[in-house]
């Protein structure tokens, strides 16, 4: 008898632990998902105009009659920038979503008026708000181009005497990034070369690029424009190292890596490569480099940017912006 | 291993062809190296030569092994490298939660050759790492206390964003060969902090007691078993989020020595919030892609994994260890998807298992009653039914012939149903696993055999769409109503015990995916040598 009292006691204490759980469920009702969808409280704005630079950030609330799919997506209406964010839930709040600036599809948010809409996978309703930019968002990582303040004197470049060639820096609205981007486009039925520039680390007032010693840290940031229907335009990047200090770059015993971008996309599109993940390359296939082939990314001395396409093919064009490298993570523009 | 196979769908199909696999030869090649009496190192190269390869064409080297271990100071054994290790059902154990039926004849060809290549031996991980083991014994009281304990490496770090995250554990298990085992077990999974940028580190630790009192007499023995313990999962940074619960298992068994003849009794409770990875991870991912006949139909859509390519298709398996709440296919295991490790159930279970004296009748049996113990969506509660079971007919026993013939059946039948006011909250679900397999020596060594594996499954549940976290943000509505029909024949040639020559032919049908049915044939060739 006492034992089998003890035994009883032992699933007593059992049962009780488990009460709290057995008036409790996991995840969202059943019964409330099953019920009509309808908006409890309307979109609205923490705050009417943000200042991304200063490090502010804006957040959204909105709360419905259940647990819901939502699409919120934040237009720029001078850049037409946007950010995107779906969810799965019953409110929208600053836990859910804030936005500090970023931005999903190219071009990147400018100073301007942003309309905010709100939409649900299914239903008709559309919710929608506005918020100003008053500055856009900082990057942080040291700038190569962006092409808004000209042709850096420190950089030289190559352009190939073939036709129709456009090497400028224009600012017709397009920029991916602030108010101008470097165009690159010709012909040249002779050579896979159409032209090339070199960032010489010398035009930032420097021997070396000023960047962290650990290639797993460093990221190579670019934006291209791939342009539709015309020859597919080849990026070739390479990064020249002074492994020995000298001031110069020497092909046969020091390392270049270098990363090849087939632009075979429309529109604006942003490729962030980790330093350490580059290739040493000849003739577009990987080699060992010529060097200590160790990435040293404290000792690039140049980059070299090469538009390149098939001789045969035709007119070739693309469009570049905001060069950038970043450290530990790639650009989050 | 040479196959070849044809596939047809209900749907219209004109891309999808027949298959051969040319062949291969497959051989694992051990180095064994004793540098001293107390030591082994062993290296074993997997050498794949696709046959009509040439010259070094087609053929693949791959290290499938390495270790060394030994024993220091004549007390500490240890091994370095690959490890097969476990613990204990709720600390770090490799249940096989997906193959419930006992497998015979054709399909127990495919599930070794499935367990070898796997690595999937008597419920093991294979990690990598480090494992100790040294015991000490006493004269009175106590015999014996075992000391164990593991380290392997779960990811490496990036220098970044990514920290070092390793896992480890041990145990310690008392013994008293008359009457009791003791053990007391802890597993974690941990970051490293420092490793990397980030320096919010995940932990899962488990610790449990493990028990066995057991008294030995000549014609029975009577014992209770089982294992109880907490578990704790939470990110240092983001401790409010933590997850801990505890679970308690314990099962009376009574065994007949002389008849052989065996019962159980046994009660779970699994937590809802208790979290074991070592021991809640799957074999398979169910969200990943087929890799036989991956797309079918002129329309091209997946091809869901299918029992039969479980027992297949050894590439769909991994040894990993997933800190997350893996899919499960509810029609394969709903009761118990990951073992009797799977957290939210509480129940009791009964079994049985005989065998005759002149093992002419194998059997044994196990049912389940479970629960879930926090409801999901509602405060209704899903009941789960599960019956295993698996009967051997020795016929060469009973007839006294000197070749060997048998038959086996095996079945695993669950039910799934929950009731409730509101009709969407309603839940029932059926499926049946059965094998029956025969093996039949017609002369001396050689076997004809036969399989009919069948898996139906019927009725609705709604599944739940969990976060990276494992929080249930929505739910799925399921339903099902088809099956799976494997008819496979061949024969065997045993050379010895080890090596054997088999020829399997197969048809396949499936009419799990509405208006997308399919059934497929194949034949194959199996030659293995083990030594």
């Amino acid at each position: 008898m006492y034992k089998f009292s003890i035994l009883i006691a032992i699933g007593l204490v059992l049962y009780s632990c488990r009460k709290e759980d057995m008036e409790q469920y996991e995840g969202p009702s059943l019964e409330e998902l099953n019920t009509p969808f309808s908006v409890v409280t309307d979109l609205s704005v923490s705050q009417e105009e943000v200042d991304f630079s200063a490090g502010e950030s804006v957040f959204f609330t909105a709360e419905f009659s259940k647990t819901s799919e939502w699409q919120l997506r934040i237009i720029g209406e001078t850049s037409g920038a946007e950010k995107i964010m779906t969810g799965l839930s019953k409110t929208i709040d600053s836990e859910t979503f804030t936005w500090s600036g970023t931005t999903t599809n190219l071009p990147i948010f400018k100073t301007e008026d942003c309309t905010v809409e709100l939409t649900f996978p299914g239903e008709e309703d559309t919710l929608t708000a506005l918020v100003t930019v008053s500055n856009p968002k900082v990057n942080s990582g040291f700038l190569v181009a962006d092409f808004d303040s000209g042709f850096n004197p420190g950089w030289t470049s190559f352009i190939q005497s073939g036709a129709d060639m456009d090497f400028q820096i224009k600012d017709d609205g397009g920029a991916a990034e602030g108010d101008a981007y470097y165009n690159i486009a010709g012909e040249v039925n002779w050579d896979w070369l159409i032209g090339l520039v070199n960032f010489n680390a010398d035009a930032y007032g420097d021997t070396h690029f000023p960047l962290n010693s650990n290639p797993e840290s460093v990221y190579f940031n670019v934006m291209v424009y791939g342009e539709p229907d015309v020859n597919t335009s080849r990026i070739l990047f390479q990064f020249e190292e002074d492994e020995n200090g000298d001031g110069s770059f020497s092909a046969a015993d020091e390392d270049m890596y270098a990363h090849e971008i087939v632009v075979d996309w429309q529109g604006w599109k942003l490729i962030s490569l980790k330093y350490s993940d580059i290739v040493s390359l000849d003739n577009g296939i990987p080699v060992p480099a010529a060097g200590n082939e160790t990435h040293n990314p404290e000792k690039i001395l140049k980059v070299n940017m090469l538009h390149l396409a098939n001789p045969g093919m035709g007119y070739a064009k693309s469009k570049l912006d905001y060069i950038i490298f970043t450290e530990n993570e790639p650009l989050n523009p | 291993m040479v196959s070849h196979s044809n596939f047809s769908s209900e749907q219209e199909d004109t891309v999808t062809s027949p298959r051969s696999t040319g062949g291969y030869a497959l051989i694992d090649l051990g180095v064994k190296i004793n540098p001293n009496k107390q030591t082994e190192i062993l290296g074993m190269v997997r050498i794949n030569n696709a046959f009509g390869g040439f010259w070094g064409g087609g053929v693949n080297f791959d290290v499938r092994q390495l270790h060394v271990k030994g024993v220091a100071g004549n007390i500490l054994r240890y091994q370095i490298g690959n490890i097969d290790y476990k613990l204990t059902p709720y600390t770090f154990y490799n249940h096989n939660a997906d193959l419930l039926v006992s497998t015979f004849a054709t399909t127990r060809i495919k599930e070794d050759v499935l367990n070898y290549e796997s690595f999937f031996g008597n419920n093991t991980w294979r990690r990598q790492g480090a494992a100790i083991n040294f015991a000490l014994q006493f004269p009175k009281v106590v015999d014996e206390i075992d000391f164990n304990g593991f380290i392997t490496r779960m990811n490496p770090t990036n220098l970044g964003d990514i920290l070092e995250r390793l896992q480890g554990g041990g145990n310690m298990v008392l013994s008293n060969k008359k009457y009791f085992d003791l053990g007391f077990n802890h597993v974690s999974i941990f970051d490293l902090q420092g490793t990397a940028t980030n320096e919010n580190a995940y932990r899962n630790n488990v610790s449990s007691m493990t028990y066995d009192l057991h008294l030995q007499k000549a014609k029975y023995t009577i014992g209770l078993d089982g294992e109880s313990g907490i578990s704790s999962t939470f990110t240092v940074e983001n401790n409010e989020n933590k997850l801990a619960d505890y679970f308690v298992h314990t099962r009376a068994y009574f065994n007949l020595t002389e008849k052989n003849l065996g019962f159980e009794l046994g009660y779970m409770d699994n937590g809802p919030d208790f979290r074991s990875f070592g021991a809640q991870t799957k074999r398979v991912n169910f969200d990943q892609a087929n890799n036989f006949y991956t797309r079918y139909t002129n329309e091209q859509v997946e091809r869901p994994i299918s029992v039969y390519d479980l027992y297949n298709d050894p590439t769909l398996y991994s040894n990993n260890i997933v800190t997350g709440i893996m899919s499960y296919n509810p029609v394969v295991n709903n009761a118990l998807p990951y073992g009797i490790a799977t957290f939210n159930r509480r129940g009791i279970y009964a079994g049985v298992n005989y065998a005759d004296s002149s093992k002419i009748v194998e059997t044994n049996a196990r049912y389940y009653y479970l629960q879930e113990i926090r409801g999901q969506g509602t405060l209704a509660l899903k009941n789960f039914h599960y019956l295993n079971g698996a009967v051997r007919f020795n016929l060469s026993n009973l007839t006294k012939w000197k070749k060997s013939e048998s038959l086996q059946v095996g079945l695993a039948y669950q039910q799934t149903n929950r009731s409730s006011d509101l009709s969407f909250e309603n839940i029932n679900l059926n499926s049946l696993t059965a094998n029956v397999g025969v093996e039949l020596e017609v002369v001396k060594n050689l076997f004809v055999l036969g399989n009919v594996f069948i898996m139906n499954g019927s009725g609705n549940e709604i599944l739940p769409e969990r976060d990276s976290e494992g929080t249930i943000i929505n739910y799925q509505n399921y339903s099902v109503d088809g099956s799976e029909t494997n008819i496979s024949g061949g024969l065997r040639f045993n050379f010895s015990e080890d090596v054997y020559l088999a020829g399997i032919y197969e048809t396949n049908s499936n009419t799990f995916i509405v208006d997308r049915n399919y059934t497929y044939n194949q034949f194959m060739v199996y030659y293995i040598m083990k030594f």
